[in-house]
């Protein structure tokens, strides 16, 4: 009977983890890359600790009782392995573009990104120069390891305020653009060194020691207006 | 006090298991404010439990 669960249980999951194309017949080579279905891996992982957790705990709630054993691992071990796994899952989901607009704060600056307009993220979007996953992450993580813990505790600043309804509309970024973002993909562009503005280097040296910023001053804002003030 | 760890466990492990299947952001606000606490309240009072009844000693009993 164990046996047999078991492997249902085996079957459902490798069922929700299934990849497949399922591109647009019509456009396949747009339809790049093909869109995921079912649950991924970092989804499942958590699953496969939380259920057996809740069952565990199902039965002590109903029975009020429960054998050392399963008790330590139902309501210890298991669920802190779900937390754990669930935080991975989070640490690595939170890059996406689809994360981010889950937010209504910030749903008005997901949908712009694929609008009509001449922002610097619309039009690095549209244009396909970041990921279009993870094009907030790309451009608001800074640069290397401590770019992305630095965009990790961002995210975490931002779940408190959204909580503590401790936000105004327009939408502000906090201090100055972290240009590193910018400079990690332009900096070694034969184009970019090419602008006679910026080899100035007075210009340089504001842009080195962040008295200034690549957005607001020569270049247009990051997001458009309209999306800044919050959902309509 | 084995039925309130278990009922904490369970709403813990429920929110969980809503933010494994929608990772978005108002889970994630779910899972890191009320989740994580109601896990660390669970551990708590099953730990409280375990050492009233003598587990963390040399005299153990049944939970």
């Amino acid at each position: 009977m164990g046996k047999v669960v078991v492997e249902i249980v085996a079957l459902v999951l490798a069922v929700l983890a299934r990849d497949g194309w399922s591109g647009d017949a019509a456009t396949p080579l747009f339809a790049w890359p093909p869109p995921h279905r079912g649950l991924d891996w970092l989804q499942i992982l958590p699953l496969v600790a939380a259920l057996p957790a809740a069952t565990i705990a199902l039965v002590g709630l109903v029975r009020g009782r429960l054998v050392p054993a399963a008790a330590t691992a139902g309501i210890v071990l298991l669920p802190i392995a779900a937390y754990g796994l669930g935080a991975l899952l989070l640490i690595e989901d939170s890059k996406s573009v689809r994360f981010c607009g889950s937010c209504h704060i910030m749903t008005p600056i997901a949908a712009s990104l694929s609008a009509d307009g001449d922002s610097l993220a619309t039009t690095h979007y549209r244009r396909g120069l970041v990921s279009h996953e993870e094009a907030c992450f790309v451009c608001h993580s800074g640069y290397g390891i401590w770019g992305t813990l630095d965009a990790k505790m961002a995210g975490v600043r931002h779940m408190l305020r959204t909580v503590a309804n401790d936000y105004t509309f327009p939408i502000q970024h906090r201090g100055p653009f972290d240009i590193d973002s910018c400079l990690n993909c332009h900096a070694r562009s034969a184009t970019f060194r090419a602008v006679v503005a910026h080899q100035d280097p007075d210009t340089q040296q504001a842009l080195v020691k962040r008295e200034m910023s690549c957005t607001g001053v020569c270049h247009s804002a990051g997001h458009p207006e309209d999306a800044l003030k919050g959902p309509a | 006090m084995i039925r309130l760890a278990c009922l904490l466990v369970l709403i813990a492990v429920a929110i969980a298991v809503n933010m494994a299947i929608h990772p978005t952001g108002p889970n994630a606000i779910l899972f890191s404010f009320v989740g994580v606490p109601a896990l660390g309240a669970g551990l708590l009072v099953f730990g409280i439990r375990r050492w009233r009844d003598g587990a963390f000693s040399s005299n153990r009993s049944s939970t």
